[in-house]
């Protein structure tokens, strides 16, 4: 069952934030939009469901939490390891699975939970309302599902019609590794809400679609990111699925990708779907998004656009509220002194989703032309492998003296010491950053991902009106990167240029105040129905 | 074992059958064919103290084969397992624990028996030795046949028979020692098998040993198999004790050597049992498991499973035909076999149902060692348990009843090997299943 690290009983918060695996231990990202969501919302009650893999994994808390938030909930999902078993515990297993199967002999009818876990294995988008009723009833515990026979006959039939030529070994157990998260969510308790909030999609989605079902409370769907989307780029990468060797090769020349890929891949997009049917209202951040969670799903008449937004300092203000600098080209004629190296900042958690190599990469290309001054700031604890990877390229390339890892650093210290900010994200939402370094006067240059290209280019007419206020990328190709760095660091009034524009653009169209005044109108229409 | 068969010449199946022949029977076969020297030797000496040697070696014998079957098992699968993870080192020093407790124990215990049968101190003495080397013995055979070649365990016995019939003669009539000396050469005869064995194991084990290796946790691991294969040894005497009590000695004496006689009739199917099950089925039960680790496709494992169902059906079957055969001749023969052992005519029908018994319970073991392959500990306790308590209480309620001697043995071990048929046929129809739905997942 759910552990609950915190619960004061009382009357019910106006919003349950569903959070996964973020807030508020890891800083940065859905972490920071999270927090300032709260604190912009004072006059309303939060209680915050994190939904972890497992416990142990995570460390303090980056965040203190808001007077105005009343509970903490957290709620692990993947026990994933098999753990050594001894004799003891194989007996025990033995006598609970007896019994299990005794339930499941004498069940009629068969599980409702089963049934639908078979629909939304082998009937892929065709979801409807009683695939999350059939869920919600949780009617099927953990045990029965690992060791029921009813369910070795599920898994059977999913190996014979999506995966037939794959290992049943291999199959068995990603089955496993995909519903029981699933199993171990169903039965939480839904936290009493006015409205429940999920910040994305997929275990956090689900949980907020069976809490809505149950309490029959409405429910807000936040994408930053696309949530299934994101999973197949991980799951791209993932070296934990093995793939097919081509059958019959003599020497074999390929592999064939494994459809356990497909199969993860499915469940997260069914998961997706559950939480955009329930959703009373979803809301992302930009066209691009939008357009993604309509493929996948969601119907666009509940979609909504609420770009993020940032506090912008005043031009007459040398510090805003947001502490971020006003920078001195807004000040005056005088720019930034344009014979010193550039000074390129990389602004975000050192993981792997950043494509933080690409950017060393890049880096290391435009510096065989112009002077580079590199940091990369923020949070290195969370890959610690992916960031050894990091320095130690930096090492091999020799750039030791000139790219620098800063750890994380607060916002009004990073941008002042700037010339250009980089991203090199293969998935971004709508990066903070990039608002940021525009409120700080300073262009972009960033990868076609999510929002980032009509954050630089403009989204609607009068924002394109503006100009651009940076270079765009292809994702993963350092040399365009390294290109724009070049370019940029030889042409000082280019840069000015895109930093006003995204000045302007930053003041016109992505405040603060802005995104809280649509989420106070939101949680109002919501928390009153 | 396999080797020897692929040979593909009638010395391979030989070889390999005789094989079966002594890991399942040797120690008891030689002690039947002593016995039997010692009666031939009573008859021309015309003393009796050969009638003491005889339940001495009777009593050790008993003693060993019930009180060493814990150790016997436990240590024996501690190697398979040890033998699976590759990890040879960690056998040795369990083993050397084991096998000094053995000693130990049997000193022990023979010497206490000894005195509470009131055994003069002349046979007491060779008598408790026997029973520390019959009982390393029996250690050093459970470990030794599923550790090192065939040819280990072969020439162990091979040697060690014709030393022990020699020494005895030697010391009992060359010497002129008598019953005595008959016993002292005994045991020389069976301490050299001993030797043997324990320089045939030592070999296969490597040099560095883990000395962190603890007897006690293997024994915590296996405890089910210890009291399933405790309970099925002593099933095979518990009812002649029983029978003493309520009887009286000539009857059971009578008894006891007509189930002795009996049990003969099992020696060709349990090697043959034996053989089938090291070979053909071991390769079809590795089969699924290979198929199943390798990555292979539900259909394929669905086919290997249904080749280690047929395997094991097959072999309840071919087990069934050979020793139905051979409890017919031996039904046949029933007459002629007890004239030659020497037993009276009364003893008939004590060794028809014996006959039968003796099957039934070679049925029984043939499921508890197809339980234990696939690892159903509780059930092949069950089928123990329900065989010792079923065989003490019908030996007892069929004599107070007035019904033959035998028939309460012979109903147990039927109920028993029907239940373990039932079992083993249960666990083939839902192999798969239980093969991926008993995998634990973390914690629950």
């Amino acid at each position: 069952m759910p552990a609950v690290s915190e619960a004061r009983v009382g009357v019910p918060d106006d919003v349950c934030l569903l959070v996964e695996g973020t807030y508020p231990y890891v800083a940065g990202g859905v972490s920071a939009w999270v927090h300032d969501i709260i604190k912009g919302h004072p006059e309303l009650r939060f209680s915050v469901f994190n939904i972890g893999s497992r416990a142990g994994v995570y460390g303090p808390p980056s965040y203190a939490l808001p007077d105005n938030v009343t509970r903490l909930h957290q709620t692990y999902c993947s026990e994933l390891e098999t753990t050594p078993i001894t004799s003891a515990a194989r007996e025990r297993l033995d006598g609970e699975i007896r019994a299990f199967r005794r339930r499941g002999r004498s069940r009629l009818p068969p599980s409702r939970v089963l049934g639908a876990i078979r629909r939304l294995s082998l009937e892929i988008g065709r979801g409807d309302d009683r695939l999350l009723e059939d869920l919600a009833c949780g009617d099927l515990s953990v045990g029965e599902f690992l060791h029921g026979r009813e369910t070795f006959e599920l898994l059977a039939e999913i190996a014979e019609k999506v995966a037939p030529q794959a290992s049943f070994l291999d199959l068995f157990w990603h089955l496993r590794a995909i519903y029981v998260p699933i199993l171990r969510l169903l039965p939480a308790v839904a936290p009493p809400a006015r409205c429940y909030h999920t910040v994305s999609t997929g275990y956090a989605g689900l949980c907020g679609a069976v809490f809505s079902l149950r309490t029959g409370r409405p429910l807000i769907v936040t994408e930053h990111g696309i949530y299934s989307r994101e999973r197949d780029m991980d799951l791209a990468r993932a070296s934990w699925i093995k793939d097919q060797p081509d059958a019959g090769d003599a020497i074999r020349v390929g592999a064939r990708p494994s459809p356990l890929r497909d199969l993860w891949s499915h469940s997260f997009r069914a998961l997706s779907q559950l939480a955009y049917r329930r959703a009373s209202r979803i809301v992302t951040l930009s066209d691009v998004n939008r357009a993604r969670q309509i493929a996948d799903g969601a119907l666009a008449s509940k979609i909504s656009i609420v770009p993020n937004g940032v506090e912008v300092p005043s031009a007459d203000d040398e510090r805003g509220a947001s502490g971020l600098p006003v920078p001195p080209g807004l000040h005056g004629s005088q720019g930034p002194d344009d014979t010193r190296a550039l000074r390129v900042g990389f602004v975000g958690r050192v993981v792997p989703i950043k494509d933080v190599i690409s950017f060393i990469q890049a880096c290391n290309l435009a510096m065989a032309d112009v002077a580079l001054d590199v940091r990369i700031i923020g949070p290195i604890a969370e890959d610690a492998a992916y960031v050894r990877r990091c320095v130690a390229l930096v090492e091999s390339l020799g750039l030791a003296s000139s790219v620098v890892f800063t750890g994380p650093q607060p916002a009004q210290l990073i941008y002042s010491d700037l010339d250009v900010v980089v991203l090199t994200s293969f998935s971004e939402g709508q990066p903070l950053v990039i608002l940021e370094a525009y409120a700080a006067g300073l262009p972009v240059v960033a990868t076609d991902v999510g929002a980032c290209r009509e954050m630089v280019e403009g989204r609607s007419a009068p924002d394109r009106l503006l100009g651009a206020s940076g270079l765009v990328t292809r994702v993963g190709t350092a040399s365009e990167t390294a290109a724009a760095l070049v370019r940029l660091a030889r042409d000082p009034l280019l840069r000015r240029r895109f930093g006003r524009a995204g000045r302007k653009r930053v003041l016109g169209f992505y405040r603060r105040q802005d995104m809280i005044e649509s989420y106070r109108g939101l949680y109002r229409d919501m928390v009153s129905q | 074992m396999q080797r020897l068969i692929d040979r593909g010449s009638l010395t391979g199946a030989l070889g390999a059958y005789l094989t079966g022949v002594v890991v399942t029977s040797a120690p008891w076969l030689l002690t039947t064919a002593v016995l039997l020297g010692l009666r031939l030797f009573a008859r021309s000496s015309g003393t009796n103290e050969f009638l003491v040697v005889e339940q001495t070696v009777t009593i050790v014998y008993a003693l060993t084969v019930v009180l060493s079957a814990p150790m016997d098992v436990v240590l024996s699968r501690h190697a398979s397992d040890r033998l699976y993870d590759r990890r040879l080192e960690a056998i040795a020093a369990p083993l050397g624990r084991g096998l000094a407790l053995t000693v130990v124990g049997f000193a022990a215990v023979g010497s206490a028996v000894m005195t509470l049968l009131r055994v003069p101190i002349a046979f007491a003495v060779p008598g408790t030795l026997l029973t520390v080397v019959v009982g390393a013995q029996w250690l050093m055979l459970s470990v030794g046949s599923g550790l090192s070649s065939p040819s280990v365990v072969l020439g162990a016995f091979g040697l060690g028979a014709p030393v022990t019939i020699i020494a005895a003669l030697a010391l009992g009539r060359g010497l002129g020692l008598g019953a005595v000396g008959y016993l002292y050469g005994f045991g020389i005869g069976q301490l050299c098998t001993l030797v043997l064995l324990l320089v045939g194991v030592m070999r296969v084990l490597p040099a560095n040993s883990d000395e962190r290796e603890r007897l006690w946790p293997a024994f915590v691991e296996y405890r089910l198999l210890a009291a399933a294969s405790f309970a099925y040894h002593l099933s095979i005497w518990a009812d002649k004790p029983i029978l003493w009590l309520l009887a009286g000695w000539p009857l059971a004496a009578l008894y006891t050597a007509s189930a002795a006689l009996a049990w003969f009739s099992v020696i060709p199917a349990f090697a043959w049992i034996y053989v089938q099950i090291e070979t053909v089925f071991y390769q079809s039960y590795r089969a699924f498991y290979s198929t199943l680790e390798g990555g292979g496709t539900l259909p394929l494992l669905r086919r290997r499973a249904q080749i280690v169902r047929a395997e094991a059906l097959r072999i309840l079957r071919g087990a069934a035909l050979v020793q139905a055969g051979v409890t017919l001749v031996a039904l046949m023969a029933g007459p002629l076999v007890l004239r030659v052992a020497g037993l009276p005519p009364a003893a008939a029908p004590m060794y028809r149902l014996a006959l039968i018994g003796a099957a039934m319970q070679l049925g029984t073991l043939l499921t508890l060692l197809l339980l234990y392959y696939f690892d159903l500990r509780r059930n092949a306790l069950t089928v123990a348990i329900v065989l010792l308590v079923g065989e003490v209480t019908l030996t007892v309620v069929c004599w107070r009843a007035g019904l033959p001697p035998g028939l309460g043995y012979v109903i147990a071990s039927t109920v028993s090997c029907l239940l373990g048929i039932n079992l083993v046929r249960r666990r083939m129809r839902t192999l798969l299943l239980d093969t991926f739905q008993s995998q634990p997942f973390g914690a629950m």
